[in-house]
């Protein structure tokens, strides 16, 4: 068995943190080993410093040939073509033009030869994520790559297309590729990987032969140990609450048309969906971020947890005081034209107490947090008045599995109170974990309503894929 | 690289560079430093005279480098002060021939008619960029130079001081004559305005509302406008305020100072204005520091041309350079998509 | 009436000149991911090292080259400051402005003895016409650079998305760095054209702001340097429209028309903003 990539002792810091401690790892040709850990690991700065990408302080990394990865968030040009952004870099020439003709040639033969369907002209942002996703794979593809890193690769993928992009993996590991594949989908891990490299807080913690182990046993080297519990659901009654007709917004892709909803106060709405069907165009409707046409009724006042925190929710630079209040201060925090002071420090206070936000001091910038500390801010301050509504958009994305638990219990406990949850999620799991009703989203329109009870996974996946 | 960068890019560093920059540009002119410094702190604090034109300096930069801070706090970066600048001077100079009422009702309305012509040629590249999204750095500019020009043609003609002897208005009634506060001196109390508006423009910045809304803007300009921040009009009113504040120094100038308006009243207080602004670090009660340390190279500059040979335009680049250095302060979110629309 | 038509276009084409090469300047930094502010102080240092190398040289296509490595220079700065120390490009630029305003004001002292003005010096006379001519063929070189060639491409995608050019093996910064040292090499020509091509003179403050209504010119022409060039000659036919009829319309204040281009300029982007997109990361430092 060849190797086709080794990591020696790797180890990686930023300030502040120790991403990537003391890690070796080996890859043989034609495997596919998979890669997890909670968020937080280290698992994609690992996959970086394996591409080449980032340089690791201590410790070596040589591979048999070139290494090719697939960003979890694409790294594309949008306004560019699909064979220009393929081939940057490596553009076929004829004297000092670029020789279109032949590129595209190029793409569309290496797209067919791997099973993928786009078209080499198309710009790429116009394109669905999915289909995008073959396009940051197709540039890899083209170096010829002995060893093929894959981060987060089925996140954005409806579970039928989830099946042919596996199909494709496998043959690439069948052609001799080593692949590596880093994700927090345990059972795809089981379905498709023969390896497992467990990472926790930077180091490898443990290494599994996936044929050998179960979903339950991968989730608990990952954490360490039993997973935290979410609150339990109450019995409440359930009134009529916040009403959604004919709803029209967006552009281009993200377009919702004509949409309906029925939101009821003492339940958790669950919005299942693959990302890229209008679900922000949704959220941002309803949360005032966006102009639209239609009725959203009545006005509430609406506790907000947008899908990221860096951009949309909090100033980095500034304290936790100064973020507690953000959005609240022309209401609750506003003392005729000044800020108060003393309310604001005292609701940062009852933030950090009741959502277990660990940070060194109340004056300490936000950026200093951990994404999950942060996280909980964000939803502390959207709870802490009590909102009758409550839109969560995302809300455990990108933290680790302690806080996500805690974030979930909270939106529970919100419900029980009697409050309007509408939860939008990328993760089909955390739906059918915690909604009373399920609405699967496709296309910016709603195709399927499910009770709790009735909700059945495979359906609601090929409703998710867009089948009738 | 990056640590040395932060450390020397803060505004100490920046004296520091300041420091070491002058005594060069000194020994270039055949001068040692010792005596450079002393012929420029000689000129600039010898004597009541030196310090009444140094405190006179420091006015004139102060108000529009508080401008330019609240500008710059929101996101926007006003380099139009000067243009703001020389229209409040306009408005006050030419209104001021013509006022009729009691001395400090005249006087007041002097610095109200300077933040209305300030306030107005702010609010014009601040309804572009509100309106339009039209880039504020290049409107603003351009705004200097509409206004260099009709200035110009306006107190060439039409509002010429009937015994004037060039472009400029006729001298104001010695009742609308902001008042000395340093015997001897031009000072006047223009610079206790000046400091009247740093004070609460840092009540402003810490305690209000609108501070708080302003800062958010500036820092996470999405994150902003999603907290229910109308940016538009944050937009908008911040460069009419900007240009205000500045409107107001240009007022200060013509009624304290000049007591007239003459369109070389400015040399170049709008631009120097950034530099202090920026070595003050955005926060008013430092610029008002910072303030002072320009105004001592503005009035001691003199004195060092003439007795140690170094050029005044030495200070200028001088300047440049310090602002350069300071650009490594970030100090404003780095300008997105959903900054400028 | 025909030959003041002939003079307004060929008045036109002089005063376009400058602010085309400063717009292609500005497109090329533009693309790449970085705002160039600079171009006025840009186009300033071009200009006074022109005079200075001719007042030295007597050769005037000595001069031309120094005011354009000038240039390229000063644009270097700006590279650096923008890929290595990941500054505020705008903060940056406007310190390089004043920077080279100051410098060359500074520079008039020491070598000329006079403050405002330098002497006249050997100039391009009656041969200007070539600068010109240069202006659109270096506005066709640069369409089909940014659009045809790899290097081109290359450049494109750093100013949308550097990460994606990072991705694929390169170095955003390397190609950030040349673009922007390119942009101040070509405003530094304009500048050259405004004190040897134009004139015979520096003086203090001729740049009158058109580094900036070349930025409006990059906006308004959407970066792409065919539409830049096509904005600039337009606000170049404002400054010329204030020439020809300075004094053929008595009731037109002649201090006040000066003020024409800039207000075209204003107009202009109040127009095309909001309906156009510059690059995605443009003014985005890019961080590994």
């Amino acid at each position: 068995m060849a190797t086709a990539l080794t990591l020696e002792s790797v180890t990686k810091a930023f300030p502040g943190i120790v991403a990537v401690n003391a890690v070796s790892l080996q890859l043989n040709a034609g495997e596919i080993h998979a890669l997890v850990g909670e968020n937080g690991a280290g698992k994609s700065t690992l996959a970086a410093i394996a591409a080449g990408e980032l340089r690791p302080d201590e410790g070596t990394v040589s591979a048999s040939g070139p290494v090719g990865l697939v960003h979890q968030h694409f790294e594309l040009v949008g306004r560019l073509r699909v064979w220009q952004n393929v081939l940057l870099g490596r553009e076929p020439r004829r004297g000092w033009r670029i020789d279109v003709a032949t590129a595209r040639t190029r793409v569309a033969e290496l797209a067919r030869s791997n099973g993928l369907d786009v078209d080499p002209d198309a710009f790429v942002d116009t394109l669905p994520i999915g289909i995008q996703q073959r396009v940051e794979l197709l540039r890899e593809l083209d170096r010829n790559p002995s060893v093929l890193l894959l981060d987060e690769p089925t996140a954005a993928l409806a579970p039928a297309e989830i099946a042919a992009f596996f199909a494709t993996i496998v043959k690439l590991a069948q052609r001799g590729t080593a692949i590596m594949i880093v994700t927090h989908k345990l059972q795809e891990v089981i379905d498709y990987a023969s390896r497992v490299t467990v990472m926790r807080h930077g180091r490898i913690v443990e290494r599994i032969d996936a044929k050998a182990s179960s979903v339950e046993a991968i989730a608990r080297a990952m954490v360490g140990g039993e997973l935290p519990a979410v609150a339990e659901r109450a019995a409440i009654e359930r009134r009529p609450l916040l009403q959604i007709r004919a709803l029209c917004a967006g552009e281009y892709e993200r377009t919702v048309d004509g949409l309906d909803l029925d939101v009821q106060s003492g339940e958790i709405v669950g919005i299942a969906g693959v990302e890229g069907n209008g679900q922000t165009t949704l959220a941002d409707a309803i949360s005032g971020a966006l102009d639209y046409r239609g009725t959203i009724e009545p006005a509430l006042a609406k506790g907000i947890i947008p899908q990221d925190r860096h951009k949309e929710a909090l100033v980095m630079n500034w304290s936790l005081v100064d973020n507690a209040i953000l959005g609240r201060q022309h209401g609750a925090a506003r003392r005729g034209v000044t800020i108060d002071r003393k309310r604001a420090a005292s609701d940062a206070a009852w933030i950090v107490e009741n959502f277990d936000v660990r940070a060194t001091s109340l004056q300490a910038p936000i950026r200093t947090l951990s994404g999950g500390n942060q996280q909980k801010l964000v939803v502390g301050r959207a709870l802490i008045d009590k909102p009758p509504f409550v839109l969560a958009y995302n809300p455990t994305r990108g933290i680790d599995v302690g806080a996500a638990a805690l974030v979930q219990s909270r939106l529970m406990e919100a419900r029980n109170r009697g409050a309007a949850v509408l939860l939008i999620s990328f993760e089909l799991d955390e739906i059918l974990a915690l909604a009373d009703r399920i609405f699967v989203m496709y296309r910016g329109a709603i195709v399927g309503t499910f009770d709790r009870a009735a909700a059945d996974r495979s359906e609601i996946g090929r409703l998710m894929a867009g089948a009738r | 690289m990056k640590r040395f960068t932060r450390a020397i890019g803060g505004p100490l560093g920046a004296i520091l560079l300041l420091v070491v920059l002058m005594s060069l540009a000194m020994i270039v002119a055949g001068t040692s430093p010792i005596d450079g410094f002393t012929a420029l702190f000689g000129g600039a604090l010898g004597g009541v005279n030196q310090i009444g034109e140094t405190l006179v300096a420091t006015s004139a930069l102060l108000f529009p480098a508080l401008g330019i801070a609240l500008a710059f706090r929101g996101g926007l970066f006003n380099i139009g002060a000067e243009g703001q600048l020389l229209m409040g001077a306009l408005f006050a100079g030419a209104a001021g021939a013509q006022l009729n009422v009691p001395g400090p009702i005249g006087i007041v309305a002097l610095l109200l008619l300077g933040a209305l012509g300030g306030g107005f040629w702010g609010a014009i590249a601040g309804w572009m960029k509100a309106r339009f999204g039209a880039n504020e750095i290049i409107a603003t500019l351009m705004l200097n130079f509409v206004a260099a020009y009709v200035a110009l043609d306006l107190v060439s003609g039409p509002w010429r001081g009937p015994l004037a002897t060039g472009a400029e208005t006729a001298w104001l009634d010695p009742r609308y004559w902001l008042p000395t506060i340093l015997p001897h001196t031009r000072l006047s109390l223009g610079i206790v305005v000046a400091l009247a508006i740093a004070v609460a423009l840092h009540w402003v910045f810490t305690r209000s509302v609108f501070g708080y809304d302003l800062r958010a803007a500036g820092e996470a300009p999405e994150a902003a406008r999603r907290s229910g921040i109308n940016i538009e009009r944050l937009t908008w009113i911040s460069l009419t305020l900007s240009g205000a504040i500045a409107g107001v120094g240009g007022a200060s100038i013509v009624a304290g100072e000049l007591h007239r308006f003459n369109t070389q009243l400015s040399p170049g207080y709008g631009f120097t204005a950034i530099a202090v602004a920026l070595v003050g670090d955005l926060q008013p009660l430092w610029i008002c520091v910072a303030a002072f340390g320009f105004g001592i190279l503005e009035s001691g500059g003199l004195a060092m041309q003439a007795s140690a040979q170094v050029p005044k335009d030495a200070i200028h680049v001088i300047e440049g350079l310090i602002i350069l250095v300071l650009a490594a302060r970030r100090y404003v979110s780095t300008r997105t998509e959903a900054a400028t629309s | 009436m025909t030959s003041l038509i002939a003079t307004l276009v060929l008045l036109t084409l002089i005063k376009s000149t400058p602010l085309i090469y400063a717009a292609l300047g500005g497109v090329i930094s533009e693309r790449s991911g970085v705002i160039n502010i600079g171009l006025e102080g840009m186009m300033a240092t071009g200009a006074f090292t022109a005079v200075c190398t001719s007042y030295a040289t007597h050769s005037t296509i000595l001069a031309l080259v120094c005011g354009v490595a000038a240039g390229a220079l000063v644009g270097f700065v700006l590279a650096i400051a923008a890929t290595r120390f990941k500054v505020d490009q705008i903060v940056a630029g406007t310190g390089l402005n004043l920077v080279c305003a100051g410098g060359a004001a500074y520079g008039l002292v020491l070598l000329f003895n006079q403050p405002g003005a330098s002497v006249q010096v050997d100039a391009l006379g009656s041969r200007y016409w070539m600068l010109i001519v240069l202006a659109f063929a270096a506005a066709v070189a640069l369409q089909l650079l940014l659009y045809s060639t790899p290097w081109g491409l290359r450049v494109r995608a750093c100013g949308e998305n550097p990460r994606a050019v990072a991705a694929a093996g390169l170095d955003p910064l390397a190609l950030r760095t040349y673009a922007v040292t390119i942009s101040g090499a070509l405003a530094g020509l304009g500048g050259a054209f405004l004190s040897i091509g134009e004139l015979n003179i520096y003086s203090d403050g001729m740049t009158a702001g058109r580094g900036f209504i070349a930025l409006a010119a990059v906006i308004f022409g959407r970066w792409n340097p065919l539409g830049a060039t096509a904005a600039a000659l337009v606000f170049g036919l404002f400054e010329a429209l204030q020439y020809v009829l300075q004094g053929r319309i008595p009731w037109l204040p002649a201090d006040a028309m000066q003020a024409l281009p800039y207000v075209a300029a204003l107009i202009a982007l109040a127009g095309i903003t909001g309906k156009v997109r510059p690059p995605l990361s443009d003014g985005v430092p890019y961080e590994r």
